[in-house]
């Protein structure tokens, strides 16, 4: 069957190399790179702005963390804003980024910033490369980048001068979502029609889910924007909300991630994927599952009990597609392992996909009645929102982006300390933010749950999860950001062109090396 | 294999069917929830109406200042958690409770207590004006040194400005850009933060829109399908 995403001639299979088969090959090497060639320019800016929002990012959620436990606290060196004769300046900013601001930009920066931009870079060099068609005027496609970048950036700014739009993930600014709507049907329908050009005609998996997210995603926002500018009040607004946020994640991020993950784990061990008939199971129950799952944000809240029923049933048959797609990710791993140890992108996208069904699975296991009366409308929550995000879909996209930037620039990466480093901070800097996002969580869910005489009064409660937050900050944060600045510097030099020579790509640890 | 057009139909069937479940379904039943109206037929007209539709107050200070970060607005039912126990509110709170708000702020954390009723919970200590009265419904432990005297608008000006002088590891932010240094005419004024021999810290417009809004929340009326779930302490007694 599909041996590597890109082939699905039966041929495959067999593995007789008679000249036509390398003469086959090496013409389709030249095609592979006129394709990558004709991306380069968009995909190339969907990276570098994505970069850019997921340092901001860093830097918003570093406030937003420090903020819980130092609150009102100015960051950075006093001395030197005193120096500069900048301390009152420093101080009415700082004065001004209270939490409830800051965590908004953050998540928004977050979300729309790097994660969204991130994800439709490589979704555009994946629709490339699998439908074999080279990207015609590229120029629309980066004109819908900066649209969806000016989005970003009058949300990100609005929301931090106090403006919000009650709605949690949609805060932004009408200005903002029109600028990211318009975007977006730049980019969404030229990758549309692009599709109709394909020249593979039986679509890849990864096809199939990036369909779903590019397809699906100016639905929900649309659909939102509708129903949330309608005259229309009270609690449907909070519904439409939770259903556009589980959309946000499961169907638009969700799928761009597992679209990415079923295409660079095949192509990097060379191997076919282990299963179809599991991925098409999986995709299916995906899509159909993953729209249903929303109302647990609202267990307990007042909206009709039949909604919640339905999420937390839906969630907990979630089962099905996590198993299939952890199932046949593992199975293609199996004895490829190794290649972890040498390749970026493999090991990157295999560990963001092993987070991928941690947060999967605890999002099923948090869908339980008994479990979210004690996790519901605590740190819980972000920590499986943190998990998806960072532990999931940062991870997935670096090693994306790890293997198409060479492929765009024609070198490849500088230094493999650099890679090392940034997958070291990347993967301890998310866990800790993640653990101490859960444990906190837990923490504050007991005594919220189950106070005990002194734990009546909610200026007791607080304090609880004080233990875990600095942690959080200083070592989770710091960590994860200090990576983020490497992996922008070293992907700097790319984009200056400096790096090795463009051939043999560089590794993590020379084949043979260690094991 | 999954074909262009099945692909397409199933993606779209998949949306539909998240759509009507979670959206459209939902969306005929809610539309039509009215006020609870309580019929008096001696004078012939309604006694009672719930809820009512709110005069806009500093309901856009506390969005824009994303307070609903981290207090929620919505009391569970007993099953769900100690809600009512802790004293936030005599009942869960419903969809009815919400009808005449724009987008309602159910709030999705709990790091600080919950305002569903916050109102509700000062006045009783507000209208008597004795400091010493404590908030009827709020579940604090009587050896609590920390309990609050009252939670009237002085007290929410002090913890707007800086809630650190009240609960010591507090969480909350201080919200000093909300307030403005103002000469001392004849003597502070009564809302006043601080203040020295000639000037004083008082609390914007802002500041008092929002006071006023904590102030304003109220969702203790007795509804049909939410009957009173708790007593107030002092009640009990
Ligand atoms: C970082 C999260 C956070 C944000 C944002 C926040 N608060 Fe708080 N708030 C808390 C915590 C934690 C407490 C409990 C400790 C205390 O009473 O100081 C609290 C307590 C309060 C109390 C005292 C409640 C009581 O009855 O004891 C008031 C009043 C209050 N907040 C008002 C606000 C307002 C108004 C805003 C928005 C302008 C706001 N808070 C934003 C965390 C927050």
């Amino acid at each position: 069957m599909n041996a590597t995403p890109e082939t699905t001639s039966a041929a495959q299979g067999d593995v007789t190399r008679s000249d036509h088969d390398v003469a086959r090959r090496d013409l389709e090497n030249v095609e592979r790179a006129l394709i990558d060639q004709s991306a380069r320019g968009p995909v190339l800016t969907f990276f570098t702005t994505a970069i850019f929002w997921l340092l901001v990012s860093v830097v918003l959620g570093y406030i937003a963390s420090k903020s819980l436990h130092a609150p009102g606290s100015v960051m950075g060196p006093e001395w030197l804003y005193r120096l500069l004769h900048l301390e009152r300046a420093s101080h009415y900013i700082f004065d001004h980024l209270t939490y409830g601001r800051v965590w908004p930009a953050y998540t928004t920066a977050l979300v729309y910033g790097w994660c969204s931009l991130a994800g439709m870079g490589v979704a555009t060099w994946l629709i490339g490369r699998l439908t074999r068609v080279s990207i015609k005027a590229p120029a629309v496609l980066q004109f819908g980048a900066w649209f969806w970048n000016a989005g970003v950036a009058v949300a990100v700014i609005t929301i931090l001068c106090g403006y919000n739009s009650g709605l949690e993930f949609f805060e932004m600014h009408r200005v903002a979502r029109a600028c990211l709507f318009i975007g977006y049907l730049f980019i969404g329908i030229w990758g549309l029609i692009l599709f109709r050009y394909r020249r593979q005609s039986t679509p890849y998996i990864s096809v199939w889910y990036l369909s779903a997210a590019f397809f699906l995603f100016p639905w929900f926002f649309g659909t939102t924007e509708v129903l949330t500018s309608m005259p229309v009040a009270g609690v449907m607004k909070n519904i439409v909300n939770a259903w556009y946020q589980n959309g946000l994640f499961n169907l638009w991020l969700g799928c761009i991630g597992i679209a990415s993950a079923y295409y660079f784990i095949p192509k990097v061990i060379n191997r076919p994927i282990y299963s179809y008939n599991l991925a098409s199971i999986g995709f299916w129950s995906w899509i159909f599952l993953g729209g249903l799952t929303a109302m647990t944000r609202l267990s307990g809240g007042p909206v009709p009990a039949y909604l919640v029923t339905i999420s937390i049933a839906a969630s907990i048959l979630m089962i099905i597609p996590i198993s299939t797609l952890t199932l046949n990710f593992v199975r293609t791993m199996k004895g490829h392992t190794g290649l972890m140890a040498s390749s970026t992108t493999l090991r990157f996208t295999f560990v963001g996909t092993i987070f991928f069904s941690l947060a999967a699975v605890l999002g099923v296991v948090s869908a339980l009645r008994s479990v979210d009366s004690y996790t519901h409308f605590t740190a819980w929550t972000h920590g499986q929102m943190h998990m998806f995000t960072l532990g999931f879909f940062s991870m997935v996209m670096f090693g994306a982006i790890y293997y198409i930037t060479p492929r765009l620039v024609g070198c490849e990466w500088l230094s493999r300390t650099f890679m090392k480093l940034h997958f070291f901070g990347t993967a301890y800097g998310a866990g800790t933010i993640i653990a101490l996002f859960l444990f906190g969580g837990l923490a504050t869910g007991f005594a919220l749950n189950e106070p005990t005489a002194d734990k009546m009064g909610f200026y007791n409660v607080s304090g609880i999860a004080n233990a875990y937050m600095p942690v959080k900050t200083y070592i989770g944060y710091v960590l994860f950001g200090v990576a983020q600045i490497i992996f922008a510097f070293h992907f700097l030099l790319m984009r200056l062109r400096i790096g090795q020579p463009a051939g043999e790509p560089t590794l993590l640890a020379t084949p043979g090396e260690g094991h | 294999m999954q074909k262009p057009s099945i692909l397409f139909t199933g993606i779209f069937g998949a949306f539909a069917i998240s759509v009507g479940a979670m959206v459209l379904i939902p969306h005929t039943q809610l539309a039509s929830l009215q006020p609870q109206v309580t019929w008096d037929e001696g004078a012939n007209s309604p006694s009672d109406i719930y809820p009512h539709e709110r005069s806009a107050t500093g309901r856009e200070v506390y969005v824009a200042e994303g307070c609903f970060y981290c207090h929620s607005q919505q009391v569970r039912d007993p099953q769900y958690g100690p809600d009512t126990e802790r004293g936030w509110g005599s009942r869960r709170t419903v969809a009815r409770d919400y009808i005449y708000e724009d987008v309602p702020l159910l709030g999705s954390q709990r790091l600080g207590p919950d305002f569903a009723n916050f109102g509700w919970t000062a006045k009783v200590a507000q209208k008597d004006g004795s400091e010493k009265t404590v908030s009827m419904w709020r579940n604090e432990h009587e050896d609590d040194s920390k309990k609050p005297a009252a939670r009237n608008e002085r007290w929410i000006y002090q913890h707007l400005y800086n809630p650190r002088t009240l609960f010591s590891d507090s969480k909350c932010p201080s919200y000093r850009y909300l307030f403005e240094t103002k000469e001392i005419g004849e003597k502070p004024s009564p809302n006043a933060v601080a203040h020295n021999a000639k000037f004083q810290i008082v609390p914007t417009h802002e500041a008092e829109r929002l006071a006023q809004y904590l102030l304003s929340l109220d969702r203790s009326h007795e509804l049909k399908e939410a009957p009173t779930a708790i007593k107030p302490k002092e009640a009990k007694k």
